[in-house]
């Protein structure tokens, strides 16, 4: 407790001016521990600036759990309230508006904003206040080296494990099918860099050659020098590390050059609704890790898709589904244990979810002691013009073809 | 050591590449030439030609060169007009700096208003050729990236027949060269000069439609153009039109080929250290310009 209280002393002697703003604006009441009170959810989130796009998203996915539990008679009897602050995507104000919503507000739970730039910083607060920390964002595997043991992220996997159910594919072929060289292009990006390298560790352990490893930085949009390289290798299977753009504008140059591999695995842009109008409808047998698809067929997916396409007007993106992910996993918890204010109980949660596994919107999930996830991605591949579960076995929708037709 | 067949290919596309640079960098270097401005907006101006294409392709379904009959004499006009009603405005003394300013504020401007319009989405004209493709001694050349070079190349062609063949272009290069002078033989310069604007940005307009057949745009795209460009001009000695694109020819291929051992990060520096090496040992640039000499 006088911890605490120091805390809030050298913040407010610290940042006097910007805390006072912000208390200014946050006067209501801060107790919550009677019955009939909400549950009140904090966090912050980049409503504004660099990341407002998929921070409008994480926002449409919160509003979208917080609605569907209180429709339902929210949790333990109680409704659930959102406090969203905006930190305008900048990390010194995230850290702020934690101090603020747990020490100021004293909301009775938190969950993590978005981008690993951020869930960083603010994870570093709730772990000071003791706070259980889920999040919908931070893949990259520095938030995982932080020490952090409140920290869990709610999503299948973190980015080099996007790809363990295609190697395992790849790795289990014949030997006289199985690719012999693979080529990488990655964009200079910590979470696009870990897909491509997650799969490079693992095939290259498994023997097959890597014969161009290219990394680009992250405003190049002419690809035709790399694709020169990756073409006059010949290589056998090709992976990009990309986003969306890149992803496009590589694969277009590579077409370009009438390169054929046999395999192809881009990440994040194949599963983009713009993807196929963007290269020509040339598609086919084109591999993707993806973390979330409304069709999987996860019984509170088909809810969540449903209620939510009700109160947006539109099926939800994947930024939306992690949100509601982390609201799921938080909630399992407060329902399993019983409670949900700040002190004891938060230690509690925090336990439970450790040694839990929690039924999602993505599939069931469980955390190891860093609060990595344990899954890996489902991986989708373009069959027949559209975009198919192939892998794991268990989920998929029709089997993977294996060589990719000619694009 | 690179196979053949990647130094051919990297070749070719180092050649493509270097004639959408020439373009490019062709309206950047009139600017200078003409008024002693330093265009920051141009690259601006290019990402606002690109976003017209798509907008014509996407939305009206034309083919995007068809959207350089309203984009070229609309950039021209918006040319005059700028040099008219703003730059010539500036004072002399400090022209070059403040034109900096001016054309910065345009720039975040133009990013603006392209970024509340389009949003910050990343857009690709959507061809049907797109991807296509011809051999040539086993290598490839993409028909989009052969139209863009043909478009910079019929646009410089143009460029040059004009500053070189007829009155305008006379009265353009004698303001050019000597302001006072041009004006003593009865040369309106005032009015060359506007129009000469009017032709930089048209160049504009042209190269943006180039660069929209086969790169993906977003708004702030022009930030990671500017700078290239900037180089090229003052390697190829600022105000000098042949001697810019000689330049773009040589640092684009200089680039393409160094992506082959250095990867593309490294690659990019060429141009800064190009125009490091160019301001320490031969300021007024390596392929002519007598201006810079004059600083």
């Amino acid at each position: 407790m006088t911890t605490r209280m120091k805390r809030i002393q050298w913040m407010t002697a610290l940042g006097a001016s910007l805390t006072l703003a912000l208390t200014a604006c946050g006067g209501d009441d801060g107790g919550s521990a009677g019955a009939d009170d909400p549950i009140v959810v904090g966090v912050s989130l980049p409503l504004t600036g660099d990341f407002s796009e998929p921070g409008k998203g994480v926002q449409r996915g919160y509003e979208a759990w917080a609605k569907i539990t209180n429709d339902k008679g929210g949790l333990l009897g109680r409704k659930v309230e959102l406090k969203i602050l905006d930190d305008q995507s900048n990390a010194d104000r995230v850290v702020a508006d934690y101090e603020q919503l747990i020490g100021k507000d004293n909301v009775d739970l938190v969950v993590g904003p978005f981008s690993t730039r951020l869930v960083v910083p603010a994870a570093r607060v709730a772990e000071e206040y003791g706070m259980l920390f889920v999040e919908p964002a931070g893949a990259a595997k520095e938030v995982f080296e932080q020490g952090f043991k409140n920290l869990f992220y709610a999503a299948p996997a973190v980015a080099n494990d996007h790809y363990n159910h295609l190697a395992e594919y790849v790795l289990a072929l014949p030997s006289d099918q199985r690719p012999k060289t693979a080529a990488y292009a990655a964009m200079d990006d910590p979470f696009a860099q870990g897909t491509a390298y997650g799969l490079k560790e693992k095939l290259e352990a498994g023997g097959v050659r890597t014969v161009v490893d290219e990394v680009y930085p992250p405003n190049t949009t002419d690809f035709g020098s790399i694709a020169a390289k990756i073409a006059a290798s010949k290589a056998d299977m090709v992976v990009g590390g990309s986003q969306y753009q890149d992803g496009v504008n590589l694969i277009v140059a590579l077409q370009q050059l009438k390169y054929q591999p046999k395999l192809a695995a881009f990440s994040t842009a194949p599963t983009n609704p713009e993807f196929a109008a963007a290269i020509g409808n040339k598609t086919e047998g084109i591999l993707s890790p993806t973390g979330y698809t409304q069709d999987a067929k996860y019984p509170s997916n088909t809810e969540f898709v449903e209620k939510y396409a009700a109160q947006f007007g539109s099926p939800p993106e994947e930024d939306e589904a992690n949100a509601y992910t982390t609201g799921q996993v938080v909630a399992a918890a407060v329902t399993a244990v019983g409670c949900a204010e700040q002190g004891e109980c938060q230690k509690k949660l925090v336990e439970w979810v450790r040694t839990n596994t929690v039924e999602t919107v993505v599939g069931p999930l469980s955390w190891d002691e860093t609060g990595k996830p344990k899954g890996a991605h489902m991986i989708q591949q373009w069959v027949g013009g559209k975009i198919q579960i192939v892998l794991p076995a268990a989920a998929k929708e029709t089997d993977l073809v294996y060589p990719k037709p000619a694009w | 050591m690179p196979s053949g067949a990647l130094l051919l290919q990297s070749i070719i596309l180092g050649l493509l590449l270097g004639g959408l640079y020439a373009l490019l960098a062709a309206g950047l270097t009139l600017y200078f030439g003409i008024m002693r401005v330093v265009m920051i907006a141009h690259s601006a101006f290019l990402i606002l030609a690109a976003y017209l294409a798509w907008w014509s392709h996407s939305r009206l379904g034309v083919d995007p060169l068809l959207s350089m009959i309203v984009t070229v004499p609309l950039f021209f006009a918006c040319g005059v007009l700028l040099q008219r009603v703003l730059l010539a405005r500036l004072r002399a003394v400090t022209l070059t700096m403040m034109s900096v300013l001016l054309t910065f504020a345009i720039a975040v401007l133009i990013e603006g208003l392209l970024g509340y319009v389009f949003t910050g989405t990343q857009r690709r004209i959507q061809l049907g050729y797109g991807s296509a493709s011809f051999g040539i001694f086993g290598a490839r050349v993409a028909v989009v990236k052969l139209i863009a070079f043909g478009l910079a190349a019929v646009a410089l062609l143009t460029l040059y027949l004009l500053m070189k063949k007829t009155t305008f272009g006379w009265a353009l290069r004698a303001t050019i060269q000597h302001r006072d002078a041009a004006r003593l033989v009865g040369i309106e310069t005032e009015r060359v000069a506007g129009y000469g604007f009017g032709l930089g940005l048209a160049t504009a307009a042209v190269g943006g439609t180039a660069l929209a057949l086969d790169t993906t745009i977003y708004p702030s795209l022009h930030w990671h153009w500017i700078g290239p460009l900037m180089a090229i001009i003052v390697v190829g000695g600022l105000g000098s039109v042949p001697g810019s694109a000689m330049a773009a020819m040589v640092l684009g291929m200089l680039q393409s080929l160094l992506q082959i051992p250095l990867g593309t990060t490294w690659a990019q520096t060429i141009f800064y250290l190009a125009l490091f090496a160019t301001l320490a040992f031969r300021p007024q640039g390596f392929f002519g310009g007598r201006l810079a000499q004059r600083f």
